[in-house]
């Protein structure tokens, strides 16, 4: 028998354990046991005013006030001189830029634009720029784009100048990075609505205040990738060079840097992309161009708010396929020059600034305006754009009666009672689960990180509008991903798919979120709906690129080796394809989470109350206190939620270290 | 000489040269520039171009616009950035900070608009109940107005997050069975209430007056309980809502200026300073531009060449 | 009659190696441990735990374990052994790009553990160089650029240093493709460009990692004549690892063989594939035919009274060549070394050496 035991044991594989003792099943045990607080202390344990700080907003408003008298003091002190310098200065950056296109003429201006890109991107991207400007003129948008041009160029250009540096050293040192990541975490979740007011204070009003805000949100990707860039670069050429003896600058220059390259540009991208989505906002504080058109449109003419959430758009989309074909035809790596061709480029390009010189010539000669000011479609896009908007507001029409039930339905027996539930909760039932919940899933810091996020939350007497826009975001997240996976899975498996889905999902990515909530404020009005709907819609392109890039990027060994046994595609699929790309996904769950709060003001601002209208209202009614608090709940729960979905990877990197 | 790439750069920056020696000179000079500040509803357009077709056509002035929003827009004066706001709709810690404390925004006068916040219902429904004309007709009626969301109870429209608003307090301090339900920015109370209106439903909302809106959709107040002495308006204050239970006030708008605009004896100064119309004025001006989407400009200058005399007085004539 | 048949076989080329002065590398008891705390753990009886169990008590990888050698100038010194042996570690911790844990390492007379960045860097660039297993070459230049880069680095004049990479490519043979870049050219020809590039800066001290492991077999043959002819060529000295023994025996003058991260035995390929020092040496070498490896000097005999005029061979010479002469010839043949007979190898010795090769 003794002798025995082992063998047995050998041989005999260990029985799957049943679900419902796994992990999973604790967790669910744990939900159970919060679902039964709820039935038993319903809105009995409220937090205790006794753990609120409730003098903290008010410390906030008085240190707001005080920043504003010394900022205008007849003779404000060296610091606020500085800001003010440093404000004039992006002022005149801007300013400098749009007189300079202004001064093109538009004809100069159009054929600058083009023929940059023809010569560093080809033909295709030169002729999205001109169908481009052709959409700015049609839509009588002219002006205003070229002043969101400008204000973009330049607040891209600081970002890159800020961002590449860091990116480097976050590249290259895993303190810094480490230090760096929850800053840039912070940068892109707290809502700019909080900080709106400082900057004001610090920059006044204006584009160079813009430049300020748009900076805050487009440095953290530029630091980013351009940091992954780096340490993707093969760890091989770095040592060939150190073992020829280069120092850690010419390893940098003549080798991380150009081997970057791609990863570079593709931060210079989504600097762009990122800086355009900050336009509106902008337009709060005198950013001026499209921004302004679309605040102000908004409340008194929808239609107008509608063509210049398009202009940007189409501005984000034709900057974004110029920036990636000048990133493709200009990599040394991929096409490889001659003299010959050399020579003749440069020929190439001196015509090319000829002929710039040549059209801001005629321009003068023919008296061509700074801007265009000649035919436009305008009128008549705005009637069109009218009427469909009128069709969605008319209640009698047949789509309003199916979509008005859908959105009552959801808000009745899902969003409503999913808050009700977040909000009655005992609320040590809630912390201790949730941490209990990060701690089965992901780890005991983690856990200790959601408890301590949580206990934030309520200290700061957040406690009840955190835990409704929590409800919120999760119901956000879940069809996020419902939508997400899905179709990420389908662009990753069909070509055709994914060619179709990208001028939607960059649209979705650009397109002001204020904007194209308008239709479901129609379609669906119920308070809650209009806002889980744009947080679906913003934050569903990032999970379906991440999840296709994930599933394309598994390795076609393992698909041939499935396939090689027979495998069908479905199965190649689930076996193969998902869980190799898991990290990828699970990436996707996380980025959704950050890009649902993200918008978490946006609904505010739609009806969804809660955290995202206190920190509207924190802006908008000088409740400064309100709003830095309100936001710092969002980031509370943002770093919360990253913990419990993001705990896993980490951990088991650590296991491979 | 070698073919250079930077070639591109160059030709450009000679253009830039050129352009800028040509084009310094050109600029109106009689009045100098003033900039007022557009507020991002259609009332505050409307004065803001009136006055500015006014400035450019009768002084000289070159105006811009900025758009900043309203409470941004006191440090934008306090910088002279902005020189002039023409409706303010009562920013007391504002007033606090930059007007008594800094003195670097002064006061204009009021607009002659009378500004009325409120509770409002649909014409066809204070019709239908005229005890709803005081607030207490609302008082175990509020279920009429139940939503998806206000669950059992009535459903009430709260308004912008930018605007003055007590509901919450008032509400509670009442006794109604009303549930505060915040459907965010104007444009989507606006789209929810007006739906509900379309479709002849029942919707209690916060609301005010002048709206050109107001000239598409008839909406009548509701009486809240007058307004007695120490009755206060800002909820966030907290305390004992009683203290709240009374009607809002009636607010004179009001305009401002930046100290250095005041100060700078242009022409314009006194035009802000005498600038002032009627509700019935700024309605028809707002619904030309907003209802009936005419360039702002434009309407301004109709309005203009119908009310010279109004015009004159402001141009101290 | 007598016939003298040392000239019949061409003589083994005389050994480049130069004993006489100091060896131009040398490592004393070098160790390499990764992992957190690994400095605590040398000199602890944890460090003479097997890989594994330290791994498991520590969380630590003895990489490399107290390895010491010497290479002498112009030898062709060998590392060999398994994946994960330590190999790629020993190489790097020679010039440093990995810190080793402890030991020394002297390279021309110079104490490169105790050396300033500078002096690292120095010696890098001039002494040095290094040819690895997946090229490491810069897709962004043309391969020129990239054989020039070390001389770039060194701060050479552009002119100079294009000049100089021109003619190391004709020494590898790729003076047509020197404006094509890396992606447009094969395996083989990439690592000819990692060849040149290392040659480029005329060092030393050429260090070798498994260069050729990732190309076919015939080009892996085509590229170690390459080594043997540029070696014969330039007298460089190399250390050059590779996981693949017939590899070493045709390059190594001195082969070392790794397990585990120490050397278990170090000696010339005779000395390996005739007396392997345990049975992990013995593994590798079962497959190797010995008479392709070993000499006559490894199976002669003492040379008995009146053998010594029978025919004669180089000591050097091997067994495989020399079988046709012993088979010819009715008498012993006489294994010559600077012109003295040192032993005799017969029929039988021959015989018996085959026949330990079948066993
Ligand atoms: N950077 C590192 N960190 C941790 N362990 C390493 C590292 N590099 C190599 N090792 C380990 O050291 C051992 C020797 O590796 P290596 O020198 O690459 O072997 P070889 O080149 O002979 O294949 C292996 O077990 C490997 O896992
Ligand atoms: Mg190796």
């Amino acid at each position: 028998m003794a002798v025995a035991q082992p063998a047995a044991r050998a041989v005999a594989a260990p029985a799957p354990r049943p679900w419902w003792r796994g992990r999973a099943g604790l967790v669910v045990a744990v939900v159970l046991g919060i679902v039964i607080s709820y039935f038993g202390w319903r809105n009995d344990v409220p937090w205790p005013a006794s753990l609120t700080w409730n003098s903290l907003a008010a410390h906030l408003d008085s240190f707001q006030t005080w920043l504003s008298d010394h900022r205008n003091l007849p003779h404000p002190s060296i610091v606020f001189r500085a800001f003010n310098g440093l404000a004039s200065f992006l002022d005149d950056i801007v300013g400098w830029l749009t007189s300079f296109f202004f001064k093109l003429t538009w004809i100069g201006t159009t054929v600058l634009g083009v023929l940059v890109v023809l010569r560093y991107g080809g033909r295709r991207a030169a002729l999205g720029v001109a169908a481009a400007f052709a959409a700015f003129a049609a839509m009588g948008l002219w002006e205003p784009s070229v002043r969101t041009f400008a204000l973009t160029f330049a607040s891209v250009a600081l970002a890159l100048a800020i961002g590449l540096p860091l990116g480097v050293l976050a590249g290259r040192s895993d303190r810094f990075a480490r230090a760096i990541t929850p800053v840039l975490d912070a940068m892109q979740i707290i809502p700019a609505f909080a900080y709106l007011m400082p900057i004001v204070i610090l920059f006044s009003v204006g584009p160079g205040a813009a430049v300020a805000t748009t900076l805050i949100y487009a440095i953290p990707p530029a630091i980013r990738i351009t940091a992954l860039g780096i340490r993707g670069v093969q760890p091989n050429t770095v040592e060939a060079a150190t073992a020829l003896g280069a120092t850690r600058l010419q390893t940098l220059f003549k080798v991380q840097l150009p081997l970057a390259r791609r990863m570079l540009l593709l931060s210079v991208n989504q600097t762009i992309l990122f800086a355009l989505s900050m336009v509106v906002i902008a337009g709060l504080i005198g950013g001026q161009g499209l921004g302004d058109v679309v605040t102000s449109g908004l409340y008194s003419n929808p239609a107008l708010a509608l063509l210049a959430g398009v202009a940007i758009v189409i501005m984000a989309i034709a900057l974004d396929r110029a920036t990636e074909a000048m990133a493709i035809r200009t990599d040394p790596a991929h096409r490889h020059l001659t003299e010959g061709k050399k020579r003749r480029l440069r020929l190439y390009t001196l015509a090319c600034a000829a002929a710039v010189g040549l059209a801001v010539g005629l321009g003068y000669a023919f008296g061509a305006g700074s801007v265009w000011t000649g035919w436009t479609g305008q009128s008549w896009l705005l009637r069109q754009v009218q009427s469909v908007l009128d069709y969605v507001q008319n209640p009698s029409t047949f789509v309003f009666h199916i979509t008005n039930p859908i959105g009552n339905f959801i808000v009745q027996y899902g969003l409503e009672p999913l808050r009700t539930f977040f909000v009655a909760t005992p609320w040590p039932a809630m912390v201790f689960g949730l941490a209990l919940i990060a701690f089965l899933v992901s780890g005991l810091r983690p856990a200790l990180i959601v408890a301590a996020m949580l206990a934030v939350v309520g200290v700061a007497n957040e406690w009840t509008p955190a835990m409704d826009t929590l409800s919120q975001v999760l119901v956000a997240t879940v069809l996020t991903l419902a939508v997400g996976i899905p179709l990420g899975i389908w662009a990753a498996e069909s070509e055709r798919a994914r060619r179709g889905m990208r001028p939607v999902l960059d649209v979705l990515q650009t397109l002001p979120q204020l904007v194209y909530i308008i239709p479901f404020i129609y379609l669906m009005p119920v308070s809650i709906v209009p806002g889980v709907m744009a947080s679906v819609l913003y934050a569903s392109p990032v999970v379906i690129r991440l999840v296709e890039a994930g599933i394309r990027e598994v390795s076609p060994n393992s698909v041939e080796a499935a396939g090689a046994f027979g495998a069908t595609r479905a199965q190649v699929l689930l076996k193969v394809k998902i869980p190799l790309a898991r990290e990828a996904i699970m990436l996707g769950v996380n980025q959704g989470l950050i890009m649902v709060l993200a918008v978490v003001v946006i609904g505010g601002l739609v009806g969804s109350g809660a955290l995202g209208y206190d920190v509207a209202q924190g802006l908008q009614r000088s409740l400064f206190g309100q709003g830095v608090l309100a936001s710092l709940a969002i980031l509370a729960l943002g770093i919360a939620l990253d913990r419990v979905t993001q705990g896993r990877r980490r951990r088991r990197l650590g296991d491979l270290a | 000489m070698k073919v250079r790439a930077g070639g591109l750069v160059a030709a450009a920056a000679v253009v830039v040269v050129l352009v800028t020696v040509g084009s310094a000179a050109a600029r109106s000079s009689a009045c100098g520039t003033v900039t007022i500040n557009e507020q991002a509803w259609a009332g505050s357009t409307a004065n803001t171009y009136v006055v500015k077709n006014v400035l450019e056509k009768n002084l000289g002035c070159h105006v811009n616009i900025t758009k900043v929003a309203e409470v941004p827009v006191y440090q934008a004066m306090a910088d002279g950035k902005t020189d002039a706001i023409l409706e303010d709709w009562g920013h007391q810690p504002q007033w606090d900070q930059y007007v008594t404390k800094q003195k670097t925004v002064v006061r204009a006068g009021a607009n002659g608009v009378k500004g009325v916040i409120g509770w409002y219902i649909p014409t066809y429904l204070m019709k239908q109940h005229p005890e709803f004309k005081t607030w207490k007709g609302l008082k175990g009626k509020e279920t009429l107005f139940k939503s998806p969301e206000s669950g059992s109870q009535g459903m009430f429209l709260g308004g912008d997050p930018s605007y003055q608003q007590k509901d919450q307090t008032l509400i509670k301090a009442l006794g109604l069975n009303l549930k505060f339900v915040s459907v965010g920015a104007e444009p989507a109370q606006v789209a929810r209430w007006t739906q509900l209106y379309k479709q002849k439903k029942p919707v209690l909302f916060y609301w005010y007056d002048p709206q050109y809106l107001n000239a598409t959709y008839q909406v009548s107040r509701i009486q809240l309980p007058k307004r007695f002495k120490g009755c206060l308006d800002d909820e966030k204050l907290g305390g004992d809502p009683k203290k709240y239970a009374c009607e809002y006030p009636s607010y004179t708008l009001l305009k401002f200026m930046s100290k250095k605009f005041a100060s700078s004896g242009s022409p314009a100064v006194g035009v802000v300073k005498r600038f002032s119309w009627s509700n019935a004025d700024q309605n028809a001006v707002a619904k030309m531009i907003a209802g009936d989407h005419m360039n702002p400009d434009q309407a301004a200058q109709k309005w203009i060449s119908a009310n010279k005399a109004k015009v004159n007085k402001w141009l101290g004539k | 009659m007598v016939r003298v048949t040392t000239l019949a076989l061409p003589a083994p080329p005389a050994s480049r190696v130069d004993r006489s002065g100091e060896p131009l590398i040398r490592a004393a008891g070098v160790w390499k441990i990764f992992g957190r705390h690994a400095d605590r753990i040398i000199g602890t009886s944890d460090a003479e735990l097997p890989r594994a169990e330290l791994r498991a008590k520590t969380g630590c990888v003895a990489a490399v374990r107290d390895v010491s050698f010497d290479v002498w100038p112009g030898e062709v010194f060998v590392v060999m052994g398994l994946s994960g042996s330590g190999k790629s570690t020993l190489v790097r911790t020679l010039i440093r790009l990995i810190e080793p844990s402890a030991g020394q390492v002297d390279i021309a007379g110079k104490d490169v553990t105790a050396a300033s960045q500078a002096e690292l860097r120095e010696l890098r660039r001039h002494t040095s160089s290094m040819v690895f297993q997946h090229f490491g070459l810069l897709a962004h230049r043309r391969v020129i650029d990239n054989v020039a880069f070390g001389l770039e680095i060194q701060g050479v004049s552009k002119a100079e240093r294009l000049a100089r990479a021109e003619k190391v490519l004709q020494l590898v043979g790729l003076e047509d493709s020197a404006n094509s870049f890396p992606d447009q050219l094969s395996g083989g020809m990439q690592q000819r460009v990692g060849l040149a590039r290392a040659f480029a800066v005329d060092p030393k001290v050429m260090l070798y990692d498994e260069p050729f492991s990732a190309l076919d077999p015939l080009i892996r043959r085509d590229m170690q004549d390459e080594v043997i002819r540029l070696q014969h060529e330039t007298g460089k000295t190399m250390v050059f690892i590779t996981h693949d023994l017939p590899e070493a025996l045709r390059l190594g003058d001195r082969i070392a063989i790794m397990r585990d991260g120490a050397i278990v035995q170090l000696g010339t390929p005779e000395e390996l594939v005739g007396s392997p020092a345990d049975e992990y040496v013995e593994n590798f070498v079962r497959d190797i035919p010995r008479s392709h490896v070993l000499t006559i000097r490894w199976i002669m005999r003492d040379a008995r009274p009146g053998e010594e005029d029978g025919p004669r061979l180089d000591v050097r010479t091997n067994v495989r060549k020399a079988i046709p002469v012993i088979a010819e010839s009715e008498r012993p043949v006489c294994a010559v070394e600077d012109g003295r007979v040192v032993g005799v190898v017969d029929r039988e010795t021959v015989l018996t050496a085959i026949a330990g090769e079948s066993a």
